[in-house]
């Protein structure tokens, strides 16, 4: 055998420090906030357009309509049909995309720098001049609504519909979808109003980030964005959820399904919270990644699933914490068992100092990695922004990160870990599961994949 | 060109260690990040016919540890140093990477190495990532609507068993396969000179070299493996095939056509004329079918890039009570047309537009760097083709994309795979 020179891990090179710069942030006379990240390294710029708007904002009995609105944005404006426009933005090599979330609507471009202005000018005319043509709408709809019956073959999307309605209960997060009727009723006349009143300077924010020069962009975005008239925004009331009382389970019945679709959550944290980085650090340890303890035990130790996870969910106005994996039917049980101990676990054991480093290494390190793209950075600095973060943000993040400790993460995981409440959701074959689940659960609702209720 | 548009051009250095392991390095300081792709030169292409899956199943097994790495270990050592990983197993190849934090290369060498010297294989964890396998298989294939179209129609276009089976493999010959199995492939194909690796990112290029030597230099050459066949006759194996999809909600179909080699002069001019035909909202099919005649939900198209033989496809979920067949002649007209009057002057300036934003964007990042590199370096032993890839796909004239589109699409050769559902109701 030849002798190796090295039978443990090598230490590391000499650290190499990273900086983001903070950008500069303008307001323009009518309100709009333009925040501009200057980076050289490539001819490459992103835009985005950021309203605080979102499909929470739906008006009453219009579930949709926000969704609606942003994807027409770019379907015919005052100067040209939906395909000239495809084309125009298609012919740079250009993309634009509009869309909205639940607490945002969000307008983004990208392109090499040298076509900024034609993507700033494409940006301002569908925002500005959308016309929402009949025909477009109509086609919309239809889509939509095959959409939504497609979407109805996604086991992933059936889970997060149960859960967010065990979850939030009452709460607008609780419904994750229009219903085909909502679609329908969708008219001309709701989304002309709704873009009036909701995509105003007043509620916005523009980001560029890229290969440009700050003060010769300023005036180019004055002479797009500066006539845009700025209108009182009605205030969004928020209400908060209530936590559940105990273990509902809820199977959605997929009739010879080869898996089990787990989801498990309870209510934790709004995105804003103090909380945010302890719950952070906690969720690393507990399953955010491939070698966090639910993939190590139900995957690596026990083979039930290719994938076991948790996840934080932290939105504007409220958030979740879930755990989900997709396992075989025959150890559906099994696979809730292992979840709920270490569900368990994490609530009464503190964590190791290894463990707790490993997981902090690892969200600080990757800090670098997940803004080496303009995409990925421009991600971060939107989020900042949309969500009212520090000003300094991205500056500590690793500061904040590195100063949890395992008092924090225990703390966190007994405030928001909580297996005695959790939402169960279980889509598969309700035959094969039901059995296996009924004695985790002190609830059982069974539902068909059309969300209709059948035991 | 009407752009004058040029890239600096990466810097690359490629050196070969002794044992015949293939070094390549693109030094780019921009951010404090290091990524490494290594490269294996064996995919499902190098499968035996009664141990489909195996070169994926392999891929798992090279995670389960290594004489100084524990089982599970590699997950843990990247992570806890700041950094992601993965490995993927294609028709082609078998790749596995990292990113890291730049101080950090030294430890994804030493990873990279140690299970490239001494994969540890046992049968527990072989039993283990058998299941983690099959579940993937389920999770991807079994248990998705439309999940196993792919496989389906590969079968159909090619002939040759090594271009056609699938590489999530078959649940029997998943379960047919044994430590000494593993073993075997590992000796034949994970060695030295059966593969490369990449550096790209922050670090200084001698130093690099000098870890790759250490850590991977003493580590034993293999024969070369045997040479595989991946020829195929230009006609498909299968012209249609009716396929009941328990979970899809609609109808849908499948073409598939095979086309020449990737890097050849005519697999370029077909990646461009899919992008006039079904890329991005502006394209002549998703304007005719989801917008003319609004009669599909969803319309995609993608080239699958091969050594040998390669594909290209068109798919199409309708919408409900539309007739399939009229959509189809729909594309074939198109394909007709392009194949008469070739591209427009302005097709022509978008594809120009989309290939410098795209070979600009890929620089980004140092992973996406990393793994182009190790493909040219790999598959053409010349990773400065990265450098010059650009300027190829542009000087491809509209004549090129008309007579390519004329001989390879505009033909009866082609797979037609009809996806029926065949769930309750």
């Amino acid at each position: 055998m030849i002798e190796l020179p090295l039978k443990s891990p090598p230490p590391p090179l000499s650290p190499v420090t990273f900086d983001v710069a903070r950008p500069t942030v303008t307001e323009l006379s009518n309100g709009l906030k333009v925040i501009v990240f200057e980076n050289q390294r490539l001819p490459l710029v992103n835009v985005r357009l950021g309203f605080f708007s979102g499909d929470v904002h739906d008006p009453n009995g219009h579930t949709g309509l926000t969704s609606a609105m942003a994807s027409l944005l770019g379907e015919g404006t005052e100067n040209y049909s939906s395909r000239q426009f495809a084309a125009k933005i298609e012919r740079l090599g250009a993309s634009i995309g509009s869309s909205s979330s639940d607490d945002f609507t969000t307008l983004s471009g990208s392109s090499l720098s040298l076509y900024l202005n034609e993507l700033l000018e494409l940006l301002a005319e569908m925002l500005l001049r959308p016309s929402f043509p009949e025909d477009e709408l109509d086609l919309y709809r239809r889509n939509t609504v095959d959409h939504l019956k497609f979407q109805r073959s996604q086991p992933p999307f059936l889970a997060n519909e149960q859960a967010s309605r065990l979850i939030y209960g009452n709460h607008p997060y609780s419904v994750v979808s229009p219903t085909p009727a909502d679609i329908e009723s969708i008219g001309r006349e709701h989304l002309v109003k709704l873009h009036r009143e909701r995509l105003v300077p007043n509620n916005a924010i523009l980001l560029v980030v890229g290969d440009v020069e700050t003060r010769d962009l300023i005036p180019e975005i004055e002479e797009r964005f500066g006539q845009w008239q700025p209108r009182p925004i009605p205030d969004h009331v928020a209400t908060e959820p209530v936590p559940a009382a105990g273990r509902t389970l809820a199977i959605v019945d997929r009739p010879g399904s080869a898996q089990s679709n787990i989801l498990l959550g309870n209510l934790a944290i709004r995105r804003t919270d103090p909380d945010y980085f302890r719950l952070l650090v906690m969720n690393q340890v507990l399953g955010a990644g491939a070698s966090s303890r639910v993939f190590m035990n139900l995957r690596e130790e026990k083979g039930y699933t290719y994938g076991a996870y948790t996840r934080i969910n932290a939105r504007l106005l409220a958030g979740d914490l879930e755990a989900t994996a997709e396992v075989r039917n025959d150890v559906t049980g099994d696979s809730l068992r292992e979840f709920y101990y270490e569900l368990e676990r994490i609530r009464t054991d503190r964590v190791g100092d290894d463990e707790l480093n490993d997981a902090k290494n690892f969200l600080t390190g990757v800090f670098p990695i997940r803004v080496e793209t303009q995409e990925g950075l421009t991600g971060m600095l939107f989020n900042q922004y949309l969500y009212g973060l520090d000003e300094d943000y991205l500056q500590t993040y690793r500061e904040k990160i590195a100063a949890v400790t395992s008092d924090d993460v225990l703390e966190a995981a007994r405030k928001y870990v909580r297996p005695d409440e959790m939402a169960m959701v279980i889509v598969g074959d309700a035959e094969a599961v039901r059995p296996q689940a009924a004695g985790f659960a002190e609830h059982i609702e069974i539902f068909d994949t059309d969300g209709s209720k059948i035991g | 060109m009407s752009h004058s548009f040029r890239l600096p051009p990466l810097e690359i250095q490629e050196h070969t260690l002794e044992n015949g392991l293939r070094v390549v390095l693109n030094k780019d300081n921009a951010i404090p990040v290091v990524s490494i792709a290594v490269y294996y030169n064996v995919g499902s292409r190098n499968e035996r016919d009664d141990r489909t899956g195996f070169a994926h199943l392999f891929e798992h097994m090279m995670f389960q540890g290594s004489e100084n790495v524990p089982k599970a270990g590699h997950f843990q050592y990247v992570m806890k140093a700041g950094g992601t990983m993965n490995g993927t197993t294609s028709s082609e190849r078998t790749n596995y990477y990292e990113t890291l934090p730049a101080d950090q290369l030294p430890l994804g060498l030493w990873l990279e190495s140690d299970r490239m010297r001494s994969l540890a294989v046992t049968q527990e964890n072989l039993d283990n990532q058998r299941e983690a396998v099959k579940e993937e298989k389920r999770l991807r294939y079994d248990n998705q609507p439309y999940g196993q179209i792919f496989d389906l129609i590969n079968e159909m276009i090619y002939k040759n068993f090594a271009n056609s089976h699938s590489t999530i493999g078959s649940m029997e010959h998943l379960d047919a396969a044994s430590v000494d199995d593993i073993r075997d492939f590992f000796r034949v194909y994970y060695a030295p000179n059966n593969a490369v690796i990449s550096i790209s990112g922050a670090f200084d290029p001698a130093e690099a070299l000098a870890l790759v030597d250490r850590y991977f230099g003493d580590i034993p050459a293999q024969p070369v493996p045997p040479v595989i066949d991946v020829s195929e006759p230009s006609e498909v194996a299968l012209n249609y095939r009716e396929w009941h999809d328990p979970l899809a909600p609609f109808p849908a179909f499948l073409i598939g056509w095979k086309i020449p080699a990737r890097r050849t002069p005519e697999f370029y001019a077909l990646y461009l004329a899919g992008k006039i035909l079904y890329d991005g909202d502006s394209s002549r099919l998703y304007q005719k079918l989801v917008k003319g005649d609004e009669s599909v939900i969803q319309l995609f198209g993608f080239t699958d890039e091969r050594r040998g033989p390669s594909s290209i496809f068109v798919g199409a979920i309708p919408k409900p009570e539309r007739d399939l067949s009229q959509i189809r002649e729909v594309i074939m007209d198109e394909i007709h047309d392009l194949a008469a009057h070739g591209p427009t002057a302005e097709e022509m300036e978008k594809i120009e537009n989309q290939l410098i934003n795209d070979a600009v964007r890929m620089r980004q990042s140092s992973m996406t760097r990393a793994q182009a590199i190790a493909e040219f370096a790999l598959y053409d032993g010349d990773a400065h083709l990265i450098n010059t890839e650009l300027e190829e796909l542009l000087a491809v004239t509209a004549e090129q994309i008309r007579y390519a589109v004329g001989t390879y699409l505009n033909t009866e050769n082609r797979a037609l795979l009809d996806v029926v559902p065949a769930g309750r109701g």
